[in-house]
């Protein structure tokens, strides 16, 4: 191999290339290696400012793409931030032809192990494998026997843990196989790469990721029952409180796949229908992110709320396929990897081509001493991989911990491995030096590999996921676990026709119905998205006006401003609904400072109808629907999350820390109103979002007025009140222009009830909340809906309503507009059955799951127990 | 000997039922010495979907479901079983001692016979039966060093219908096996747990039987209709011979009177019926009548 001199710039020239590994940039004797070449001078020319710069740029649109991985602490699950290091791994033409003869070697021997194991199971019974390690494994589902998938392929998606060990031989430290992830944050990972240096990327002849991925896509299709033509994709996730969620969402978008609960999926007659807008739409193809133990109630783990009951009955009979099948996770066993250089002789008539990485199986005798005598030298692993368990470094353990560990090994031989300690590969990441200066730090590194099957053969991804330690001697950590990650660059030898994803040949692109290739739930999200984005934004400008009036009238003795901002208070305790708030007895000193109480109704996130907790329900339904939203709204929301943190109530000036976190909130959120507005196409799910906002302004504004304008009073307060009504109903301007005069109610409702002309009036609210329950998908021809006909009536109430009586003063209470009142409270009621009805019609309402087993009958009161939640 | 079995179980929910899924394990499977001649299973509402296969350890099971809205739900499962000389292999038992046929059966241990690594699966922890110390050690005086294993597990059976308490009702479907060593009490499914717990304690092979026991009424007196139980007992492999049944709640090894209705690890593996069903009720009553009627050879 040709090697070239280190660049000669102060950060490649000090990199530290460890003496006691290999080095995936810097050979033995101190220069970098060929495939390198490109790169290191290319990044030695940026400079140290221009790179720290990159590195940044890298952090921000990981952040602005809202690329999380969710960890679990105490139950709880956190969006954590994505890292990437932005020096890519670059591998050469040869190293990726032995890693992808390796992968795909190793992907077909565990297709057939896995073939075996849910069919004949002739390597147990022929004593190939030990029945302990199959039969002993969470991942072996009994339940699931016999089941298979379409085509020669049972293993439809695998992924390969390598690493290098100190001569720069590639071993396989794990398999794979339950619900391989990682492929999408390696598309992510691309997409920020190839943002971040775009000459660097385009000249570095670098094997693209998007062929992969439309193999996948055509797979998949593929892979459907037989004789379904246009199959119908989904992919079942947990939710967004899974710690690769974030995947989930980005690869069905990408693939323009439906992203469903398990909720979303109901088994009729042993076929899969998703509970979709339109009513229930045929499901042929199910991509599984849920742990296979977890898919039905009925016969797998029975209190699973993840799963379908039905659903293992309905891949038996063949009429779904889903992938990768329940039971694959067996193949996820450390046990294996002992046995796989016999089973590929076995199989195969060949040794692997990428050996696994030593290990000693704890179930036989021999292979057992050798572990206990050698205990402090290897490191230990249960067969079955778990969240929340993880390797045992023998080396790190006291006296005590080895005599615990041996009794565990001893109580359960066959659950445990031991592998022997490799020094992995180092690889060059970016690190803030001192004096905001960067330097190149050598980290150890493993690579996951990809590979799809397709027409009974494997394909790997020319790339992958690579992950290294955060210290330069720390051991590679999951996501889970605080790791970093990294680009894997396969450097052709020539250079590669570039081609998008949608290019070229694939499967027949058709139109889809999107009233049928949407979930219920997902409309239900957006239906919510729109009202608490209104919620929050309204909120915010009275909050805006409230403040306001508060510097013009704080300690004054104008009983007019004051008897206004009061009002305005009581306002707001009755749009967020936090009673009792400045409503009612025990108000008094809470009108008197009303400071402390403001500030809960900003940022008191555990107050319900608070501005936080609003905010909060915007983003869970955001993340909710996460594929069904453009890229630009993570810029948004992730703005949102930042300035709901930065309220700060120990600033010196409250008002103006209150005033400073709504201008930036309010901006966000007109930010997401436009992205609505201008990036969204207006398919079913767009109605369900505009048709929430729609109502949900119509009934704040309801409630804004009935608290405001039904009381009669005097001149100056009125006055007073109309502006800030105007100001908070951001139509002010308008009516200054068009009346030129002091407020007057009679005019004020002119322009906020009845004016169709003004985007913020109820009648402009009612007309387009008319026109897009209209466009709903509708399960029942030529006959209006509930919604339809609540909608319409509150429309022609308000048609037939006269501003002038309304303005006037009672007959019999002067000091109140009751005419106005009984409008506004009819008004109120009419939008409520509105929604209920949209929802009653439109989402999907499951009573409760419940799982009932009668067991023996010797026992009556055991026959009657045995209820789940 | 032949019986007719009719086992129903009925449900009674307090609010409407929209959708129920079952699986159901009420049809006797056929074995050496056992056939099954006839069997039906009646549900009613009649389920839109309803399927029979064989599961994973070759006994039928039936998988149906409902999605019509409904407040009731009566499966009544109505099998012809002949059964005739059970137990009679006990006087062919090896007299092999049981720690020679835990060698035996070892990972690795000699050429490979199918029946003894298929057996093998019945070693390991299942998901009601864990591997536990309190067992282990209530095990043991069964089993001395050189002891015949047939002797040993009959003397363990012995000793659990000695020592423990049939009382219906002092435990349920969750009780685990330290429970019932505790508390010294249990019913049928939890005696043959606790057998089987001991027997893999010291390396051995056992699952658990579901089935029904033919019952006679007091001499000079009728036969009451539904009042039959089923029942569970457990199962030890004896290379070279098969499967021997013993029933710890009896202190018997099953003969004639004893239909076996399926096999599997532990309950779990087996349950009679179970199912999902979307529903605000929380408490439905269940009603179930086991009748094994004599019929005339």
């Amino acid at each position: 191999m040709t090697l070239t001199a280190v660049p000669d710039d102060e950060i490649f020239s000090a990199y530290p290339a460890p003496a006691d590994r290999y080095d995936e940039m810097v050979g033995s004797d101190g220069s970098v290696r060929e495939h390198w070449a490109y790169l290191t001078r290319a990044l030695a020319q940026l400079g140290p400012i221009e790179l720290e710069n990159r590195r940044r740029e890298t952090a921000r649109l990981l952040r602005d793409d809202g690329v999380t991985y969710n960890t679990y602490d105490d139950g709880i699950s956190r969006a954590s931030d994505w890292v990437l290091d932005p020096i890519p791994l670059l591998l050469s033409s040869e190293e990726w032809a032995t890693i992808e003869h390796g992968v795909l070697q190793r992907a077909e021997l565990l297709n057939l192990v896995l073939t075996d194991l849910y069919g004949p199971r002739e390597l147990i019974r022929k004593g190939v494998l030990p029945l302990e390690i199959v039969y002993g494994h969470r991942g072996f589902l009994r339940q699931c026997d016999q089941i298979s998938i379409p085509g020669s392929i049972q293993l439809f998606s695998y992924a390969c843990e390598l690493a290098r060990d100190t001569t720069g031989q590639f071993w396989a430290l794990g398999d794979f196989a339950q619900a391989p992830s990682g492929a999408g944050y390696a598309l992510e990972n691309r997409r920020v790469m190839s943002r971040v240096f775009p000459s660097l990327y385009r000249d570095s002849q670098v094997h693209r990721l998007a062929p992969f991925f439309r193999t996948m896509r055509a797979a998949l299709h593929e892979v459907a029952p037989t004789g379904v033509d246009d199959p119908r994709v989904v992919v079942l996730t947990p939710g967004p409180l899974n710690e690769t969620y974030f995947e989930h969402a980005y690869l069905s978008s990408y693939l323009g796949h439906t992203l469903v609960e398990g909720a979303d999926l109901v088994v009729r007659d042993g076929r899969v229908y998703l509970r979709a807008l339109a009513g229930l739409e045929p499901v042929h193809v199910i991509v599984r992110r849920v742990d296979g133990w977890y898919c039905d109630p009925l016969e797998l783990k029975p209190d699973s709320q993840l799963g379908v009951p039905g659903l293992v009955e309905a891949a038996r009979r063949g009429t779904v396929t889903v992938v990768n099948t329940f039971g694959a996770s067996v193949l996820e066993n450390a046990a294996l990897l002992p046995f796989l250089q016999k089973v590929a002789q076995h199989l195969l008539g060949q040794g692997l081509e990428i050996p696994s990485a030593t290990t000693w199986w704890c179930g036989n005798e021999q292979e057992r001493s050798h572990v206990l005598a050698h205990l402090t030298d290897l490191v230990i692993k249960p067969i079955a991989r778990k969240t929340g368990t993880h390797s045992i470094y023998g080396w790190q353990l006291s006296d005590a911990e080895q005599t615990e560990l041996v009794a565990r090994i001893e109580a359960k031989p066959h659950a445990f491995v031991a592998q022997e300690r490799l020094e992995f590969s180092s690889v060059p990441c970016l690190r803030g030096a001192g004096r905001g200066g960067l330097e190149l730090q050598a980290r150890p590194v493993v690579l996951r590999s990809f590979a799809v099957a397709r027409n009974d053969s494997y394909t790997a991804m020319p790339g992958g996921l690579a992950r290294v330690a955060a210290t330069s001697h720390g051991h590679i950590l999951s996501a889970q676990g605080g790791g970093i990650s990294k680009d894997i660059w396969v450097v052709a030898s020539e250079p590669e026709k570039q081609t998008g994803f949608w290019l070229l040949q694939g499967p027949g692109i058709e139109a889809v119905d999107p009233a049928g290739a949407m979930s219920a739930r997902a409309a239900e999200n957006l239906f919510w998205l729109g009202r608490y984005a209104e919620r929050a934004e309204s909120t915010i400008r009275l909050l805006r006006c409230i403040l306001d009036r508060r510097t013009d009238f704080h300690g004054s003795s104008n009983t007019a401003g004051t008897e206004c901002l009061n009002g305005l208070l009581g306002a707001l305790t009755k749009m967020t609904a936090t009673y009792p708030g400045f409503i009612g007895v025990g108000a008094e000193p809470r009108l008197a400072d009303p400071e402390p109480e403001l500030f809960a109704i900003i940022g008191d996130t555990s107050r319900g109808g608070s501005l936080a907790s609003s905010l909060r329900s915007l983003l869970a339904s955001a993340q909710a629907v996460r594929d069904q939203l453009s890229a630009d709204t993570w810029l948004v929301v992730s703005e949102i999350e930042r300035e709901l943190g930065a309220l700060d109530r120990n600033a010196p000036d409250p008002q103006a820390a209150m005033q400073t976190v709504l201008a930036g909130l309010i901006r966000s959120l007109l930010a997401l109103a436009g992205l609505a507005h201008e990036s969204m196409v207006r398919d079913p799910g767009w109605q369900f979002m505009d048709a929430g906002r729609r109502l949900e302004r119509a009934l704040l504004l309801t409630d804004l007025l009935r608290t405001t304008v039904v009381s009669v009073r005097g001149d100056a307060a009125e006055s007073l009140m109309l502006e800030s009504i105007l100001i908070a109903s951001e139509s002010i301007i308008t009516y200054r222009r068009r009346y030129r005069s002091q407020a007057q109610v009679e005019t004020v409702l002119d322009l906020l009830l009845i004016d169709e002309e003004n985007p913020r009036s109820l009648m402009a609210q009612l007309e387009r909340l008319n026109t897009e329950i209209a466009a709903f998908p509708r399960r029942t021809k030529n006959q209006r809906t509930a919604e339809e006909r609540l909608a319409l009536e509150a429309y022609t109430m308000l048609r037939i309503a006269d501003t002038a009586s309304l303005a006037a003063p009672s007959m019999s209470d002067a000091t109140r507009r009751l005419a106005l009142d009984d409008l506004l409270a009819s008004m109120s009621t009419l939008l409520s059955h509105t929604a209920d009805a949209i929802d009653a019609t439109n989402f999907t309402h499951l009573e409760p799951r419940r799982m009932f087993v009668a067991g023996q009958t010797d026992d009556l009161g055991r026959t009657l127990s045995g209820v789940m939640p | 000997m032949k019986y007719e079995i009719v086992h129903r179980t009925e449900y009674r929910y307090d609010a409407d039922v929209s959708a129920n899924y079952s699986e159901v394990h009420l049809i006797p499977r056929t074995l050496d010495g056992q056939v099954c001649r006839a069997h039906a299973l009646v549900i009613d509402p009649v389920p839109e979907d309803h399927r029979e296969r064989t599961d994973f350890f070759g006994n039928p099971v039936a998988y149906f479901s409902i999605q019509k809205p409904h407040r009731q739900l009566s499966v009544t499962a109505t099998s012809t079983v002949e059964v005739t000389g059970r137990g009679a292999t006990l006087d062919l038992l090896s007299s092999e001692p049981w720690d020679a046929v835990r060698s035996r059966l070892q990972a690795g241990a000699g050429a490979p016979d199918p029946e003894a690594i298929t057996a093998r699966q019945f070693i390991l922890d299942s998901p009601l039966v864990a591997r536990d110390e309190l067992a282990d050690a209530y095990a043991r005086p069964s089993f001395p060093p050189g002891r015949p294993l047939v002797d040993a597990v009959m003397d363990l059976s012995s000793r659990i219908h000695r020592d423990f308490e049939y009382k219906p009702g002092a435990t349920d479907i969750a009780t685990k096996l330290p429970d019932v060593l505790e508390a010294r009490e249990g019913v049928c499914q939890d005696f043959a747990h606790l057998a089987i717990g001991c027997v893999r304690a010291v390396g051995l092979p056992a699952r658990y039987v579901s089935g029904y026991l033919e019952t006679e009424p007091p001499p000079g007196e009728e036969k009451i209709l539904g009042a039959d139980a089923s029942h569970a007992w457990f199962s030890v492999f004896v290379p070279g011979v098969g499967w021997l049944d013993l029933d710890p709640t009896n202190d018997q090894v099953p003969n004639d009177q004893y239909v076996t209705a399926a096999w599997g690890r532990d309950y779990a593996d087996v349950t009679p019926m179970k199912g999902v069903v979307f529903s605000s009720s929380k408490h439905p009553e269940l009603h179930v009548a086991v009748d094994v009627l004599r019929l005339p050879a």
